[in-house]
């Protein structure tokens, strides 16, 4: 006990034994915890390859979850509801399934297709047109949250020009990566008309009706990619910024004289790592 | 600790803008690239603001200036690798 006890006074208490500065700050544990950092990453993506069931991406998204939750955004705010669209609906598979065919991730493709072409392909002959896309997202919350916190995506999603919706989840790859995209075309055969705010919270219900054709994935592998990788990050962070403030902390008590970096300048960096990674690993929208 | 902070008040508010900065235009963009940018240059910054506040106080060492790098390259690190697991890069 006593053993350990030391073991951990040395790798984050400034004293004589590390020379006066925390062991985990040493510039030979930050490399080695750098390339550990690598490896790991290396082994987590073999592992993902070799055997996706074991290690992979886990996802619980379905349209039906899509539309309540998009029609809900848009009662809090007033607009009409949105009608379920097959073919929107339709519209939105063929573009997911042209992402994974030319391996890209845009609203538009390389060969320059635009979302509009996949809508008009389906047989709905738009007056008004939108598309949101999400890729990464585990849950359909996640995925609402995060078109409504982007202005554009949010400007979409309660737009009173649109009357239909359609949405398409589909899991496939990427570059490589196996991702789950979701794409939610938005659209009006008519001109919008003016109408009151109360008529349109009364369609809510009947437009909340499942639809027939759903698209889901749900997949659940034993260990899931993401929350796997997330955790180690945040833990070797939450590490780091510990053993610097605790640095900080008993130095300026004792004194000590060092030639060292500003513990505050690491702190602030790293924190700003911290919070990205806990917005970007969620997923990304375009 | 709260003196030398004040006495370098000018430093740290400067390096806090630059954080803050970074963080508004990596938030408000949805372009990955874009965001992956603002985080190279954000490094690049943090980097030099450390070495140049070292420097004016006359205290620079080669092992702050690798102990600098050696955090950035820790935070690049930790993001690329996040984004590449999970396959939202």
């Amino acid at each position: 006990m006593k053993k350990m006890k030391d073991f951990l006074s040395h790798l984050f208490i400034p004293k004589e034994s590390n020379n006066h500065r925390a062991k985990v700050l040493h510039h030979t544990n930050l490399f080695l915890t750098i390339v550990f950092l690598l490896l790991a990453s290396f082994f987590i993506q073999r592992i993902k390859v070799s055997f996706p069931s074991v290690l992979g991406i886990k996802a619980d998204i379905s349209s039906e979850e899509l539309l309540f939750l998009t029609n809900k955004e848009r009662q809090n705010v007033g607009v009409n509801s949105l009608i379920f669209n097959e073919k929107l609906s339709e519209a939105a598979s063929k573009k997911a399934q042209d992402m994974f065919d030319y391996n890209y991730w845009a609203h538009n493709s390389p060969t320059g297709k635009t979302p509009w072409v996949f809508i008009k392909s389906s047989g709905y002959k738009y007056v008004y047109a939108g598309e949101n896309l999400a890729r990464g997202f585990t849950t359909p919350d996640d995925v609402i949250k995060a078109w409504m916190a982007s202005p554009d995506h949010r400007a979409n999603m309660l737009s009173s020009n649109y009357q239909d919706v359609g949405f398409a989840v589909k899991l496939g790859k990427l570059n490589g990566e196996e991702t789950v995209i979701v794409v939610e075309e938005f659209g009006n055969l008519n001109m919008p008309m003016a109408r009151s705010k109360v008529a349109e919270v009364a369609t809510a219900t009947d437009t909340n009706a499942l639809p027939e054709n759903v698209q889901a994935v749900h997949k659940q592998p034993l260990i899931n990619t993401s929350s796997l990788s997330s955790n180690i990050y945040y833990l070797f962070i939450i590490v780091l910024i510990t053993a610097l403030m605790l640095d900080m902390i008993i130095v300026e008590k004792k004194k000590v004289m060092r030639f060292v970096g500003h513990n505050i300048d690491h702190i602030l960096y790293l924190l700003l790592v911290l919070i990205l990674i806990s917005i970007w690993g969620k997923g990304v929208i375009i | 600790m709260l003196k030398r902070i004040s006495e370098h008040s000018i430093y740290y508010a400067s390096l806090i803008a630059i954080l803050s900065l970074s963080f508004l235009l990596a938030y408000s963009s949805s372009d990955r690239s874009f965001q992956i940018g603002v985080i190279i240059v954000t490094t690049f910054f943090y980097v030099l603001w450390g070495i140049m506040h070292h420097l004016i106080n006359h205290d620079l060492h080669m092992k702050i200036v690798v102990e600098y790098i050696l955090i950035g390259v820790f935070g690049l690190t930790i993001i690329f690798f996040l984004l590449s697991v999970s396959g939202n890069y």
